[in-house]
């Protein structure tokens, strides 16, 4: 029978098109939770039109899933050295399957988001749990796992768990190198599909131009390449996702939108302060502290409700979570009072962390508050095929991700009535606070 | 370890393993750490899947890129015609000379590694890492042709007989450690 196309219009891709069994899982509870999921958090609060939500993304993931594997298996794109490493290259009816898998798997790979998305999610979930957990249970789960087994032919939900989470979040699961290469197209750190999505949809929604690159040109590019570099040539390597020499110079727009997002937007020290204050206000209104894992529990609850309980608490001393709710819903912010600097950092790499100690010990615990993360994953290295089919690392052809920083912030924020008075004492003391002790026995 | 701690301990690391002609890119500091925690059972905490090139920790990726953030580590290309390098700077310096008791600790650990790895290619080093993955899964009790079935299994592009071959070094390296560690 032939599956009929439903076609969602879309600011990024124009139109995103899926069959009646990708139209099931749109139609599912975990799928359709995420219209009210915020994909930035608060950051609406300083970017207003950053109101889009992880629904939209998700649906643009899968859109670009599926245009990226069929370039990356179309037969002219594969070299004899990848089919031989790769057999299910050669075989129609595995491609058809994983094809599936992969956007599938790119539909539900943020399902387990909790509200307002990242925003609280290490501090208030109960250890050894995050999004990614979530996202498993919520595919390996009655309702989604229905729809798996009525596709012709079933989907293994093993298959979709893996490409939905990957090998970081799906420790138990052994991966062979085709999977492995498959769920780089969707979470790869250098051209996955969800970094993909997000850079250009978090651009086009904040208004930051940064965040936009040729995706077409970049997609068009991708192939699957042998990791090894050409000095190790006629060694048996495994398979990675990468790009042809055409594609070199949009891999770079893509890294520099990615550090130029993380930068102007994503590390926006205002946008940081208010995850903050977003996590006291849960740690005080949630039962417990804590989000619930219960499956049950999280399809019920979205920013929608915890939006509703900040206005609540704002506006009523007595309610917990009062003093960061009001924060929120004023835009009554803690003030800035130290960011990381390079000359601070040579001395002490924790110099963060070293401040914050003294002013809280200064101002007390309730009116400072630390913020330290470093990017994750930032590789810039992938194997890159020339125009005399001999393969060489980007670390080594591209000038520019040679010099790519990574990024991290390391901020501490003080009380609004108490900045001015902080900023002084920090001027006369920074010096000495940010001496590194040596080790001692 | 605390942060630093392991900061001072991982750029020591990369240090030998340039010293000892590494190209030390990151899957060498990846396979170089892993062999340490499981052979020599310095306490890093990563934890290790069956991954990119064998044995894989998301979480060291991770610091390795923290400690470019923090002016400890930088990319250089030292050998061109293979990839970037991971070299410490001398900001790392100061740190490690700030750190003497860690980095005296594992000095010969260090040593030991870097020496075994520090002139293998990517190849070597993904068949010698999965060898020491796969008698970890099976039990130091496993014949070494089932280790090396198991490793041929795993990575079908790695022959039988270089899997014979990882496994066999395998074993020497664990015999060397556990004698270093006796000393």
């Amino acid at each position: 029978m032939s599956k009929h196309v439903h076609e969602i219009r879309d600011p990024i891709h124009v139109f995103v098109r899926l069959d009646d069994d990708e139209r099931r899982v749109l139609d599912s509870r975990p799928f359709q939770r995420l219209r009210h999921v915020h994909q930035l958090a608060l950051c609406y609060l300083l970017y207003p039109a950053a109101t889009h939500k992880r629904f939209e993304h998700s649906l643009g993931v899968m859109e670009l899933a599926g245009r990226v594997f069929d370039i990356v298996t179309h037969p002219a794109n594969v070299t004899d050295d990848i089919r031989r490493l790769l057999p299910e290259l050669a075989q129609d009816d595995k491609l058809r399957y994983w094809r599936r898998v992969l956007r599938m798997a790119a539909l539900c790979h943020d399902t387990g988001h909790l509200p307002f998305s990242h925003a609280a999610e290490e501090a208030l979930l109960p250890e050894g749990w995050d999004h990614e957990r979530l996202s498993r249970a919520l595919i390996e789960g009655p309702e989604m796992r229905a729809i798996w087994d009525a596709l012709t032919p079933p989907l293994r939900v093993t298959d979709v768990v893996k490409l939905a989470i990957g090998p970081g979040k799906a420790k138990d699961l052994t991966f062979t190198t085709w999977e492995a290469v498959l769920t780089e197209i969707i979470i790869g750190d250098a051209f996955g599909v969800d970094r993909m999505d997000y850079l250009l949809r978090d651009s086009y929604h904040t208004g930051v131009a940064y965040g936009k690159f040729d995706h077409f040109r970049l997609i068009d590019t991708l192939r699957i390449l042998p990791t090894v570099a050409s000095a190790e040539g006629g060694a048996a390597a495994e398979p990675a996702l990468g790009v042809a020499d055409g594609g070199l110079h949009s891999a770079e727009a893509l890294l520099l939108a990615r550090y130029f997002m993380y930068t102007q937007v994503y590390f926006h020290p205002i946008r940081r302060i208010y995850d903050i204050h977003l996590r006291d206000f849960l740690s005080a209104w949630l039962p417990g502290g804590k989000f619930s894992t219960d499956i049950a529990a999280h399809l019920g609850l979205t920013d929608n409700q915890i939006t509703v309980g900040i206005l609540d608490a704002a506006a009523d001393p007595g309610k917990p979570g009062h003093d960061p709710a009001r924060r929120i819903a004023s835009h009554h912010h803690f003030k800035v009072l130290y960011q990381r600097h390079p000359e601070d950092m040579k001395r002490n790499p924790n110099a963060g962390q070293a401040i914050y100690e003294a002013a809280r010990d200064r101002f007390g615990e309730a009116n400072v508050r630390h913020d330290r993360y470093s990017e994750r994953r930032g590789a810039t290295v992938f194997p890159v095929l020339g125009k005399d089919d001999r393969i060489g690392s980007s670390g080594v052809l591209s000038e520019v991700l040679q010099h790519l920083p990574a990024i991290a912030v390391d901020n501490v924020y003080v009380v609004p009535e108490q900045s001015t008075k902080a900023a002084d004492w920090l001027a006369a003391n920074r010096a000495g606070l940010i001496q590194t002790p040596a080790e001692v026995p | 370890m605390n942060r630093l701690q392991q900061a001072a301990f991982l750029t020591e690391l990369a240090d030998h393993l340039l010293s000892n002609g590494s190209w030390c890119g990151e899957t060498h500091v990846q396979k170089a750490t892993y062999f340490l925690q499981t052979l020599l059972d310095v306490p890093l905490g990563f934890d290790f899947i069956l991954y990119k090139h064998g044995p894989y920790s998301f979480e060291l990726s991770d610091e390795l890129t923290a400690l470019r953030a923090d002016y400890l580590l930088e990319l250089r290309v030292k050998f061109p015609s293979y990839g970037p390098s991971l070299v410490p700077t001398e900001t790392s310096a100061g740190l490690r000379q700030r750190h003497p008791i860690t980095v005296g600790k594992y000095a010969r650990d260090i040593e030991f590694v870097a020496r075994a790895f520090g002139e293998k290619g990517v190849t070597q080093l993904e068949r010698l890492s999965t060898a020491l993955f796969v008698s970890h899964q099976l039990g130091l009790t496993a014949s070494a042709e089932d280790r090396a079935r198991r490793l041929n299994e795993l990575k079908p592009h790695v022959t039988l007989e270089q899997a014979r071959e990882a496994v066999g070094e395998v074993d020497r390296l664990a015999r060397e450690a556990r004698a270093l560690k006796s000393e």
